[in-house]
């Protein structure tokens, strides 16, 4: 066991420092589409996206759904002047419409970023988390467990994983929602005590992505349930998922408030 | 000496034709194909399993007639049954042979209707009902613990019947399916590079391993081979995947044992491999890399690169390694827990290192060599303990085995073209394409026509497997099951579809 208690020790310290200082992802990492240019789109890009996460309006307007977009870069690959891969990862967002690229509307999310330091600084309490999978590809099981490996380390921030849905002040979702999940998913979200919060993780559990087309899927949290924070992603990484866990805090603060 | 050892090696055509009347149909390298009255499937599937092959996929096929297709493993090849349907919804239980049918004939029962009949236990397998428990022990002061399908932890959901006194699990029922996606038929109608990303998701662990089995089965249908330098590159992402899911294992262990330092240290090593896959091609999961015909696009990182950082993580994996297995509050658990016998194994067609713990030298990478797997050496890992602890000790081989592999890969990269892709034709066909995943031997069956998918169906080493879980519990007592449930490494989501 000493010998466990050193190796440990000399291993130093590896986790990030999000959020109060910005991770920086390797180069080239897909963590979401940009849409470098919204004019002048014909119709024929809908069909370049197999979930139809691109929509060009009448007037050639090109939009793009994060909500939907499975990250699977067809789209950049055939356009590479409109599209392009970010490395970014703070792509969690309160409103569903948000996700929306190229739309005019609201952006929620630049304001809330600058907060985000803020927030997990004075964050007092404890937030557990119940998590659910309601027919992931089970990637996203992976980004959620390795919250708590020493590199992102979610304890840190005052998150804890817990067993019981009766404990939990969060319940995170992954997966479009099959028939037989949908239950037993209900029933978790209705033990859980108020203040409560649902994270939509991975983009699956926001819109169904692949799995939204099948019949055999609610296609997505949100035809279930409500959904206070969603964060795209095909999975997301660990620290999108930790921003879209931050944003959750949010909610639950301001409704504990109230 | 030559001529007596090919004289021992049953050929199966020559076994099955003149006795049940088969007829040899054409087929790419490494499969055989025969068809057969549908009456005659079961005798054609004993003759072979009886010879020592082993049932590795059963569903309806297409092409080029709706069809029951069997297919056996057997000696080195694939030997494809096709008995045509005609019509019929009934045909005789493939379960009277080998346990290896039982499961998957349910779900043909649920899916498409087509009846096994003489099927000793014809459960519906598909949209399970959480709180319709299926006892099948019966006693005083016996009773069932429902454990699933919301579990205990960050899981993937699928729920297993418990049948206990107390503390000795008497019996153990698996159901799956509470996953089920139907994304075999979400490939219909999709071109290759859209179908690709479908394959990718069927469970993003084994993502590499489902590309590329489902990329061989359509460059094998549509006879193009991809380029010797895509070949390298699959190889390679391939064995990364492998590493991340056995540090995976490891991970879960070390968690199941509370061993505190084990997790961070293992946690740090899986994040490791996770990173470098991702500075090598954007992914953290390999997704995006594998096209039909080859690789969709050039690594982002040097060769150079790739080495020293395994390097650097090998020299970290021996420590941790040494510490993990010399700490006897850690292995007293495993061993002996979830202990499987050969027989059993063989008896449901087990895979992967599941089976290569008992002794099995099963590994689709060296029985049926694919891609660069024929030029690079590598040696099966197996042990013979069956055991928790047995299946453990061959992840820890292949992880040294893959890290070999990756660096043969690498060794004549230089030497070949810069081409990473050939365009596959619009054309039609059909075939059989496998990749050894980490959780064992994943088969596709794709049917083309006119560069558009029409069929395809899939054989999950997960699903294969799941019927021995429930085996394994043999005198072993509630605490044993997370133990058990981490040392198989299997993944729902693969096996639901």
């Amino acid at each position: 066991m000493i010998e466990w208690i050193a190796r440990g020790l000399r291993t130093g310290i590896v986790t990030t420092r999000y959020p109060k200082r910005p991770e920086h992802p390797p180069a080239g990492f897909r963590g979401h589409v940009d849409l470098l240019q919204p004019e002048h789109g014909s119709s024929e890009l809908e069909a370049l996206c197999p979930t139809g996460a691109i929509s060009v309006a009448t007037d050639g307007r090109v939009s793009l759904d994060r909500g939907r977009c499975i990250l699977c870069g067809l789209c950049v690959a055939a356009d590479p002047e409109r599209f392009a891969f970010a490395p970014g990862y703070e792509t969690a967002a309160r409103q569903r419409a948000s996700l929306v690229a190229g739309e005019p509307g609201p952006h929620v999310l630049d304001e809330l970023r600058a907060t985000l330091g803020e927030r997990s600084r004075t964050l007092r309490r404890s937030i557990h988390i119940r998590h659910v999978d309601a027919g992931s590809d089970g990637g996203e099981e992976w980004e959620i467990q390795a919250l708590t490996n020493p590199y992102y380390d979610m304890q840190r921030l005052g998150f804890f994983f817990t067993l019981s849905p009766r404990h939990a002040d969060i319940l995170l979702v992954t997966g479009a929602v099959t028939e037989p999940m949908r239950a037993p998913l209900l029933r978790a979200w209705e033990t859980m005590p108020e203040p409560k919060a649902i994270v939509a993780a991975g983009t699956d559990a926001c819109s169904g992505g692949l799995a939204a087309a099948t019949g055999t899927t609610a296609g997505g949290v949100d035809s279930v349930l409500p959904v206070d924070v969603y964060v795209p992603g095909s999975p997301p990484s660990p620290i999108a998922l930790l921003h879209g866990l931050l944003l959750a805090t949010g909610v639950l603060t301001r409704e504990a408030a109230a | 000496m030559s001529a007596q050892r090919l004289r021992l090696v049953a050929d199966p055509v020559e076994l099955l034709q003149p006795q049940l009347a088969a007829v040899v149909e054409g087929s790419p390298p490494g499969e055989r194909r025969l068809r057969l009255p549908l009456g005659r499937l079961d005798a054609a599937v004993e003759a072979l399993t009886g010879r020592g092959g082993q049932l590795a996929a059963l569903f309806p096929v297409n092409t080029p007639e709706p069809s029951l297709l069997a297919a056996v493993s057997f000696q080195g090849e694939l030997v494809a049954l096709r008995a045509p349907l005609d019509g019929a919804r009934e045909y005789p239980s493939l379960s009277r042979i080998t346990p290896a049918a039982l499961l998957p004939e349910r779900e043909l029962h649920d899916r498409y209707q087509l009846t096994p009949l003489g099927h000793p236990d014809l459960l519906p397998a598909l949209s399970p009902d959480p709180d319709r428990l299926e006892r099948r022990v019966v006693g005083e002061q016996t009773f069932v613990i429902p454990y699933g399908p919301i579990r205990s932890g960050v899981f993937e959901s699928i729920q297993y019947v418990i049948e206990t006194g107390g503390e000795d699990i008497l019996g153990l029922h698996v159901r799956p399916f509470f996953k089920h996606r139907a994304l075999e038929q979400r490939f219909v109608g999709l071109d290759f590079d859209q179908a690709v990303q479908v394959a990718e998701r069927i469970a993003a662990i084994a993502g590499v391993a489902h590309a590329t089995a489902f990329c061989q089965a359509l460059e094998r249908a549509l006879e193009v081979e991809p380029t010797r330098r895509a070949q390298r590159w699959r190889v390679v992402h391939a064995e990364l995947e492998r590493i991340a899911n056995h540090l995976d294992v490891a991970v879960k262990l070390a968690e199941d044992a509370a061993l505190a330092v084990g997790v961070a240290r293992f946690g740090i090593l899986k994040e490791q491999i996770q990173r470098l896959r991702a500075r090598l091609c954007g992914s953290r999961f390999g997704r995006g890399v594998i096209a039909a015909g080859g690789l969709a696009e050039a690594p982002l990182l040097e060769l150079k690169t790739v080495l020293q950082a395994l390097d650097e993580f090998e020299r970290q994996l021996r420590r941790d390694r040494r510490l993990l297995l010399g700490t006897a509050s850690f292995t007293d658990r495993l061993i002996g827990s979830g202990t499987l016998d050969r027989a059993t194994v063989e008896a449901y067609a087990g895979v992967g290192p599941v089976a290569r713990a008992c002794g099995i030298a099963a590994d689709a990478r060296f029985e049926r060599p694919y891609g660069a797997y024929i030029r690079v050496g590598g040696r099966i890992a197996t042990v013979d303990d069956g055991d928790a602890m047995g299946r453990l000790r061959v992840r820890f081989h292949e992880i040294a085995e893959s890290l070999h592999i990756i660096r043969q890969a690498f060794e004549r990269l230089d030497k070949y073209g810069p081409e990473l892709r050939d365009e596959l034709p619009a054309a039609s066909g059909a075939a059989f394409g496998w990749a050894e995943a980490p959780m064992g031997e994943l088969i596709y069956w794709v049917e083309v026509a006119d560069g558009r998918l029409s069929t395809v169906r899939i054989s999950s080493p997960s699903l294969r497997n799941w019927p021995l879980f429930a085996e394994s519990f043999r005198g072993d007592v509630l605490t044993d099951f997370s133990f058990i449930e981490h040392s198989f490494g299997l993944t729902p989501a693969g096996a639901d579809r």
